[in-house]
């Protein structure tokens, strides 16, 4: 039997989703760090996490993004760096000094309290094109919750009032369950710190 | 027909029912090659004669390795560990689970240490850790309420830390659930009203909430006719062994379904007044259910009006207009508890100001609302309710809970788009 006729098959490239999924990624994570330190309701939320914890968003399957198959070639400091070099990943941590911040997307040496993996490519940009909420493609499985399980709501929570910050009303209600009225959110706390945490995005 | 665009759907129980079903026990266990099983129990089930009875169906047709009934009533992973010794020096080949929830988490959590090894369950802490299929395992419920033998998880708690952890696995199911009507035959009327109305929340919010899917639909709308039809009747006849196989079977059937689409509000809060004022669950359920239908009516109003149909029958839903039928289950629902109030000679409570413990303290001062309001946000079942929960939100149906009073509709907030199934 000539086993070469069977060879391995290799999953798909698809460079446009996974260049879109990779920079939305970066985008969200800057934003939830900027709205972490802007918002009081955020602030709140992420109070109530423990000192250390440590998030991992990730789409499986892990190192499947092509610059990772190049990553021989490039020099030591890119690859130390982390940034798309190790699967469609952005990994989140609380500091010893309270501050959530985003970590890129180098898991090695981190010990992972809640990881959420979405189960494919396509069940990523379901939920990161807004056709799904967060919760529908929970409920849909698109991606699976590990780890510290209580702590995933606190996630959730912040990160619907991130998207609130960092989208116009019409995409921002696909997204959340639902979308907060002037006396949930009066529309000076929501325009001011949109501009904040666009400004802290691209600045801090 | 509402098709969702996604779901998954996972049921393999075998599960036998009806009288005598226990004397079958012997030889299905032989079929998965299991001839000295460890029976799991609880000192209020011993002491009611239950194992005497599952004993005498399997008598000189099974050999049982030992009778381990030192389960308490939340238990713990140093149980676990406790019953694993005895599984392996009377040398089990297989576990028999006799009880209630806790009793069939037990017997979850020794099935996995007894089958892949090690001696502490904490070693299989969380999702995934158990990859392979357990020794055999069957399941007796003597409560027709809490669908444990239909689920993939196991909750036990570390007292050490204080947690309750979860264990889940496909390999967590039971191989075999038994449902005699021998098995909760004994079971007090208040305690039948508050497991049945447990089962029967399972049930609609399997049919409500948003990872509703047509299999689980099929298996909540089944279990909703058998609680509507025969709860009342065995409340007030408690010799009814019919109706209790009927119970039975329903909180079977609505395990199945919640396993699968998951629940909502009702049980977040239902948790978390649990966890933090020890309200008996099916107590919380039968209390929170008419309020988490009426939470999420302007959602789901559709859905909703579609359990008229197995709660009353054909004649009244076809009688009721499209747009009154959503409120007539939580007037229906709100009926039941009140009917169940009146058979149980009022032990069954209808709202939460009416819980008392045994020394006649409320169990939920009004003081705790805020506390347990904030706590909601812990609780995964908010994810998959149709309307958003918040902590504010949380309150005010508590506060309307504890007085007994229906939800002020215009305090619901709205917002957002249609409900995506």
């Amino acid at each position: 039997m000539n086993i070469n006729k069977y060879p391995e098959i290799q999953p798909g490239k698809k460079l446009i989703k996974r260049i879109y999924v990779a920079v939305f990624m970066w985008f969200f994570a800057r934003a939830i760090q900027a709205a972490a330190k802007v918002d009081e309701e955020v602030k709140k939320e992420v109070e109530t996490i423990p000192a250390n914890f440590t998030l991992r968003l990730i789409v499986n399957p892990e190192k499947a993004f092509p610059l990772f198959f190049y990553a021989k070639m490039l020099p030591r400091f890119i690859v130390d760096k982390g940034i798309l070099l190790y699967g469609l990943q952005m990994i989140m941590g609380k500091d010893k000094k309270g501050k959530f911040r985003y970590q890129g997307s180098d898991p090695r040496g981190k010990k992972i309290n809640l990881s959420m993996a979405f189960t494919s490519l396509e069940a990523a940009m379901m939920v990161f094109t807004f056709r799904e909420s967060l919760c529908t493609g929970y409920a849909h499985s698109r991606f699976v919750v590990e780890g510290d399980l209580p702590f995933a709501q606190s996630i959730m929570r912040i990160m619907d009032l991130t998207a609130v910050f960092l989208l116009p009303k019409i995409v921002a209600k696909l997204v959340v369950k639902r979308y907060p009225k002037w006396s949930e959110m009066s529309p000076l706390r929501k325009y001011l710190n949109r501009v904040l945490v666009y400004l802290r995005m691209f600045t801090v | 027909m509402l098709l969702p665009s996604f779901y998954d759907f996972c049921c393999r129980v075998k599960t036998i029912s009806g009288n005598k079903a226990l004397e079958k026990i012997p030889a299905l266990l032989a079929g998965m090659n299991a001839y000295r099983p460890l029976i799991i129990t609880d000192k209020g089930v011993a002491s009611a004669g239950l194992v005497d009875v599952v004993k005498k169906a399997m008598e000189n047709k099974l050999k049982i390795g030992a009778v381990y009934d030192d389960v308490p009533m939340d238990s713990d992973y140093k149980i676990v560990n406790d019953a694993v010794r005895v599984y392996r020096q009377k040398g089990c080949d297989s576990i028999i689970a006799i009880g209630g929830g806790s009793v069939i988490d037990t017997a979850k959590g020794v099935n996995i240490v007894a089958s892949l090894g090690g001696d502490n369950l904490l070693d299989y802490e969380g999702y995934g850790a158990v990859k392979r299929k357990l020794k055999p395992f069957v399941v007796v419920p003597t409560t027709a309420g809490t669908g444990s033998e239909m689920t993939l998880v196991a909750v036990i708690t570390d007292p050490d830390r204080k947690i309750k952890m979860n264990f889940v696995s496909y390999f967590l199911l039971p191989d075999l659930a038994v449902l005699d009507p021998r098995m909760t035959r004994t079971l007090p009327a208040f305690l039948t009203a508050s497991t049945a109305m447990d089962a029967m929340t399972h049930a609609c919010e399997a049919y409500f909430c948003i990872e509703k899917n047509p299999i689980s639909d099929s298996f909540a709308f089944r279990a909703i006719t058998m609680i509507s039809e025969n709860l009342l009747n065995v409340v007030k006849n408690p010799g009814n062994l019919n109706g209790r196989l009927a119970l039975a079977n329903a909180s079977t059937m609505a395990g199945a379904a919640f396993s699968n689409s998951m629940v909502g509000m009702v049980h977040n809060l239902g948790h978390t007044v649990g966890a933090l004022c020890h309200v008996p669950h099916g107590v919380a359920m039968s209390i929170f259910l008419p309020y988490g239908l009426e939470y999420n009516l302007h959602r789901s109003a559709d859905i909703i009006g579609e359990i008229l149909f197995p709660l009353a029958g054909p004649e009244v839903y076809a009688s009721t207009r499209k747009k009154h039928r959503a409120e007539r289950v939580i007037e229906l629902i709100r009926k039941l508890n009140q009917d169940l109030h009146d058979a149980t000679g009022g032990k069954h409570p209808r709202f939460l100001k009416e819980i008392y413990d045994r020394n006649g303290s409320p169990v939920v001062p009004q003081s705790m609302l805020p506390v347990i309001a904030q706590a909601i946000m812990l609780d995964g079942a908010r994810l998959t309710n149709p309307e958003e929960l918040l902590p504010e939100d949380a309150r005010m149906v508590l506060e309307h809970a504890w007085e007994g009073t229906p939800l002020d509709r215009k305090k619901i907030k709205k917002g957002g788009r249609k409900v995506k199934y």
